[in-house]
């Protein structure tokens, strides 16, 4: 038994020295990486997301205590068994052919991340096709797809159907959003989920999962 | 003997001095020389590159100051745009201020039912002619991003509603060099050839640069293309605080100005002396939503700052927003943004002034908010005119005649108020002063209650000046091409 109670309060504390330093200390002291991770690091990262909904934590704090989490896990990693530190879901995520907007497909990135997932950004003006190889490369759970441009959203429709015709679309959710982008759009394009805001999409993923 | 009477001081509000408009353009200038920029078009890179700007791999830019400077002094400093009529309407120059719509929004309140329903091509419509009927408002945007239209013709589409619903000036949205051609052909139909519209332009395009840094093949072709129609434009960045730029406003400004500086460069190198409304968008991105706000005291600020820019340094007209709002609905919060950002803009004389009647940050238009913010614009105009100072308004007469005057002598009857009360003071339409019992009688409406009656009563009551057949037939033909 352990006290990871200083872990979960530096990491909530978005505190990057105190939190390396406390984790160290953790695996000095002959605690497993695996409790290190899944009783510190991960309720603490639950307790983020959790404040992050109620307005407590705002996104750069939310922002910043996963770059504290990503460097923790990276000291747990050699110790830890690899099926422990495996991710719990590939994600593939991009701006739809024609788009150059990337500040909210990011972000998105990044709390997918936060929480958990394995999230591969392929970045902005993304060929339909390239969506599909990478789906299929990286055994991807869930694709994301993004769009600012009203005039862009039609290359949402064209990647779900290369998805079909490649035969990949049942192995793969795909999840869109961006600015003019609604959930009857998602409806009406056959997509399988519609988030409106990073905070979501990253709650959504992990369910879909 | 006769006294001069003082010139009448008007209310204006200043957010920089001197110093610090300078350092926050010198910070722009900084950025370009040092940091790369991103322009994806051949043509602009090549006129970057003649101009003595450095391009490396393949287009990657930095410009030295010089370029920027240059730029700024081929740019006109009035845009003068007319109604679609052909009279004179906007002075877009020093002091003035104009007020209209915004553009795009995914849905809108339905002023029959009040449901936030997806946009139509309908509302475009009804918007165009709202912005026709109203007093204090100058020219009209799209407002609405219609389901209803086809995708890859959506801004031709809903230009050619705005032509049918309004002669009031014009700022419209495309998507490309594409189909800037055919709204422009639209235009030059309305004003009778291609130059009767350069010689009296009813039009001004809104397009967008990436921020960070960002200028993709698309916008490019935009800019050029008004560059050598010489159709006003302007081209800001997204650089919100914080999302696009820098979380603190000064250098979130720094960014957007240095983006607009390279829009303005290319211009004018493709075009010297063509028309350019300058301007950041420097908005926040809300720290606890991720949205842009559209109610936040910050954008105000931002652009009142900028006010001070144009009158230190840069002396071209600017683009600004006003009487929007994050609120669901035509509440309290929606009523307390549109006029914190009216009043702002209007004492800060930002020039083009966008965006009225937005709620939902951006996402919702309605036309009550688009009603109410008209008579804000009036009170805040009202405001603004200051304290005339002069015989007639001093009315030492009328105190004489009163003060000296029978007993019962009374200002209310004097003529001095029969002559002056209307200029005097300012006549709400919309706002209640009614005592209780009258406000009751009247059915116990609030603002947002008595704001959809005046929508519905324009709706059904206003008329539009009609364009001729042979106009309709010539936007239908473009339309169906």
């Amino acid at each position: 038994m352990s006290d990871y109670q200083p872990i979960i309060n530096a990491l909530i504390g978005c505190d990057m020295a105190k939190t390396t330093e406390l984790v160290n200390l953790s695996l000095t002291q002959g605690i497993d990486a695996k409790d290190i991770l899944n009783q510190g690091l991960i309720p603490a990262m639950d307790i983020v997301g959790q404040k992050m909904e109620t307005g407590e934590m705002f996104i750069p704090e939310v922002l910043m205590a996963a770059q504290v989490m990503s460097s923790a896990t990276e000291i747990l990693k050699p110790t830890l068994a690899k099926e422990d530190s495996d991710a719990k879901g590939t994600v593939i995520i991009g701006t739809v052919k024609g788009d150059l907007h990337d500040i909210g497909k990011n972000l998105v990135g990044m709390m997918m991340e936060s929480g958990g997932l394995e999230v591969h950004n392929l970045g902005v003006d993304v060929e339909p096709e390239r969506f599909a190889a990478q789906v299929q490369e990286k055994k991807a759970g869930i694709l994301c797809l993004s769009a600012l441009l009203t005039t862009t959203m039609p290359m949402m429709q064209k990647t779900i159907d290369i998805l079909k015709d490649k035969g990949l679309r049942d192995q793969v959710k795909v999840m869109i959003g961006g600015a003019p982008v609604t959930q009857t759009y998602a409806d009406q394009i056959g997509a399988d989920a519609y988030a409106s805001d990073a905070g979501s999409a990253a709650r959504l993923a992990k369910s879909l999962i | 003997m006769k006294q001069i009477p003082p010139a009448t001081f008007k209310p204006r509000l200043k957010v920089l001095n001197k110093e610090q408009a300078w350092a926050i353009h010198t910070a722009a200038l900084e950025i370009l020389e040092k940091h790369s920029f991103t322009v994806e078009h051949k043509e602009a890179l090549s006129l970057l590159d003649n101009a003595g700007c450095s391009v490396k791999n393949e287009n990657q830019v930095t410009m030295p100051a010089y370029v920027a400077e240059r730029a700024l002094k081929t740019a006109p400093r009035q845009i003068v745009l007319y109604d679609q009529q052909g009279n004179r309407a906007m002075d877009l120059a020093d002091d003035n201020f104009y007020y209209g719509t915004g553009s795009d929004t995914i849905f809108t309140l339905d002023v029959e039912t009040g449901e936030r329903r997806r946009a139509l091509l309908k509302d475009v419509a009804n918007f165009a002619r709202t912005i026709d009927a109203l007093e204090n408002m100058d020219f009209s945007m799209s407002m609405s991003n219609p389901e209803d239209a086809p995708i890859e013709n959506i801004y031709v589409h809903v230009f050619a509603e705005m032509i049918k619903n309004s002669s009031k000036p014009i700022c419209f949205i495309a998507d490309s060099g594409r189909d800037i051609k055919k709204i422009h052909q639209m235009a030059c139909a309305v004003a009778g050839g291609e130059d009767a519209l350069a010689q009296k332009p009813f039009i001004l395009n809104y397009s967008e640069a990436i921020s960070p840094l960002r200028f993709p093949a698309n916008v490019m072709e935009k800019l050029l293309f008004c560059a050598e129609k010489k159709i006003p434009i302007c081209l800001p960045s997204g650089c919100n605080a914080g999302g696009g730029g820098p979380v603190t406003l000064a250098g979130a400004m720094a960014l957007g100005i240095a983006e607009n500086l390279v829009g303005l460069v290319i211009h004018q190198l493709a075009n010297p002396g063509a028309p350019f409304l300058f301007a950041p968008n420097v908005s926040i991105l809300d720290m606890r939503t991720t949205v842009i706000s559209y109610g936040c005291p910050e954008w105000s600020l931002t652009q009142a700052a900028l006010a001070d820019m144009r009158d230190e340094i840069y002396g071209l007209p600017i683009w600004a927003y006003a009487g929007a709002s994050d609120a669901k609905t035509v509440d309290a919060q929606a009523g307390a943004e549109a006029m914190f950002s009216i009043l702002t803009a209007m004492q800060s004389r930002c020039n083009f002034i966008h965006d009225v009647g937005y709620l939902e940050h951006g996402n919702t238009s309605s036309l009550e908010m688009l009603v109410m913010a008209d008579e804000l614009v009036a009170m805040a105009r009202h405001f603004s005119e200051g304290i005339p100072v002069n015989p007639e308004t001093l009315a030492l007469e009328a105190i004489e005649r009163v003060a000296g005057g029978a007993a019962g002598s009374m200002f209310l009857s004097d003529p001095h108020t029969f002559e002056n009360f209307k200029t005097a003071h300012f006549m709400p339409k919309l706002i209640d002063r009614f005592r209780y019992e009258g406000w009751e009688k009247a059915g116990k409406k609030d603002m947002q209650a008595r704001c959809n009656e005046e929508a519905l009563r324009i709706l059904s009551q206003h008329q539009v000046a009609p364009k001729t057949d042979e106009i309709l037939r010539e936007i239908d033909l473009i339309l169906a091409d």
